[in-house]
């Protein structure tokens, strides 16, 4: 248990909500793009895009809050373990 | 390409929001029966199928773990660090992917498809739950990885210890290549390991692994994305579709999970095999 304010439910809400961030906010740009296509406007594939793309970057804003979350809490293993894989995910983007 | 009449559009719409009930009931990201409906209904090429697939399971992942994360259900420490072979492991397998045809990929898909099968049969009838009592032997002492949960089922918190980390992080890694080549979650492997390996109860092996397989389907789908085999108006569909089926789960069947879905699909698995063996030979 943490000692700093920062307890294992304050941590547990912040990645929940970092999720439920990124997945409204995908289903937004979706939603919104659709309406677009529908009415025949050439931006409804680009917001389409960009939905796939904000459900996509969710995961790898999740591993940040990790990062913050433990380097806080002083779990200095865990935290490097999440830059680990912040890391695996910025190199999949490159190869 | 396929068409995107309303026909095919409320289609796609009404499979996502099936995978996505099924991974709430189920505790498996959808992409073993994803994969084989783009390909074998809607001839989607398997490497955008694949992709497609990576996709709606970052989705479903995304919103399933949201819950279980909260609920306390996925255990954090123990996902963080397996999430970092399975990473690997998923970029490796989504490059190696790339460089094979697209032939080769559905017989592989295939021929995985049958253990899923026998695991997801052993699973519903309770063996792997019975195999983990027998196989594990006593802890040695407390970890940082060990965690607790409250069981509504059982109305009692649930402690448990988690051993064998070492073989769990080198299994990972072949999970996260099975994930990055065939576009599957890699949960059908993650969660016995979990369970029969490090002694992790089935609920909270089912969470953590659904908590994991958000990062290794992402890491193999920005491989996808670089390459361009991202369909993105057909997957942008399936992602709504998959996020309203997943969001009805969690809060309409978390209670209905029953094993006896297990032992349905697992017939339907096979099935599935057939199908996609018959295809690629």
């Amino acid at each position: 248990m943490r000692t700093d304010g920062f307890n294992d439910k304050d941590f547990a809400k912040l990645i929940q909500r970092t999720l439920l961030a990124g997945v409204f906010l995908s289903l937004f740009l979706l939603f919104l793009g659709f309406g677009l296509s529908l009415a025949g406007s050439p931006h409804g594939g680009g917001l389409l895009k960009a939905g796939v793309l904000a459900l996509l970057l969710t995961p790898a804003a999740r591993v940040g809050m990790l990062i913050y979350g433990y380097w806080r809490g002083g779990e200095k293993y865990f935290a490097l373990a999440s830059f680990a894989v912040l890391g695996l995910l910025a190199v999949s983007l490159l190869v | 390409m396929i068409e995107f009449t309303a026909f095919n559009s409320s289609l796609l719409l009404l499979f996502g929001v099936f995978i996505g009930l099924l991974g709430s009931a189920l505790g498996v990201g959808g992409g073993i029966f994803m994969v084989p409906f783009l390909v074998l209904a809607l001839k989607l090429p398997i490497h955008q199928a694949v992709a497609a697939s990576l996709v709606a399971i970052v989705a479903t992942s995304s919103a399933v773990a949201a819950v279980n994360v909260e609920r306390g259900l996925a255990n954090i420490r123990l996902g963080i660090t397996l999430e970092v072979t399975t990473a690997l492991g998923s970029i490796a397998g989504a490059l190696i992917a790339s460089r094979v045809p697209g032939a080769t990929v559905q017989l592989l898909f295939a021929l995985m498809l049958f253990p899923v099968s026998v695991l997801m049969f052993l699973k519903g009838r309770g063996s792997l739950k019975k195999a983990a009592a027998q196989v594990l032997p006593a802890a040695k002492g407390a970890s940082s990885f060990d965690s607790g949960f409250f069981d509504p089922a059982l109305a009692a918190h649930t402690h448990y210890q988690v051993r064998n980390m070492a073989p769990a992080s080198v299994v990972s890694f072949f999970a996260g290549s099975l994930s990055g080549l065939l576009g599957i979650g890699g949960g059908v492997v993650q969660v016995p390991v979990m369970n029969l390996l490090c002694g992790v109860p089935m609920k909270a092996a089912a969470a953590t692994s659904n908590f994991i397989i958000g990062v290794s389907a992402a890491a193999s789908a920005y491989v996808y994305f670089r390459k361009g085999l991202i369909p993105f108006e057909l997957t942008a569909v399936i992602v709504v579709g998959v996020l309203l089926g997943s969001f009805l789960g969690i809060y309409a069947l978390y209670k209905a999970r029953s094993e006896k879905l297990q032992v349905i699909f697992s017939a339907l698995t096979l099935l599935i095999a057939v199908k996609m063996l018959v295809e690629a030979l």
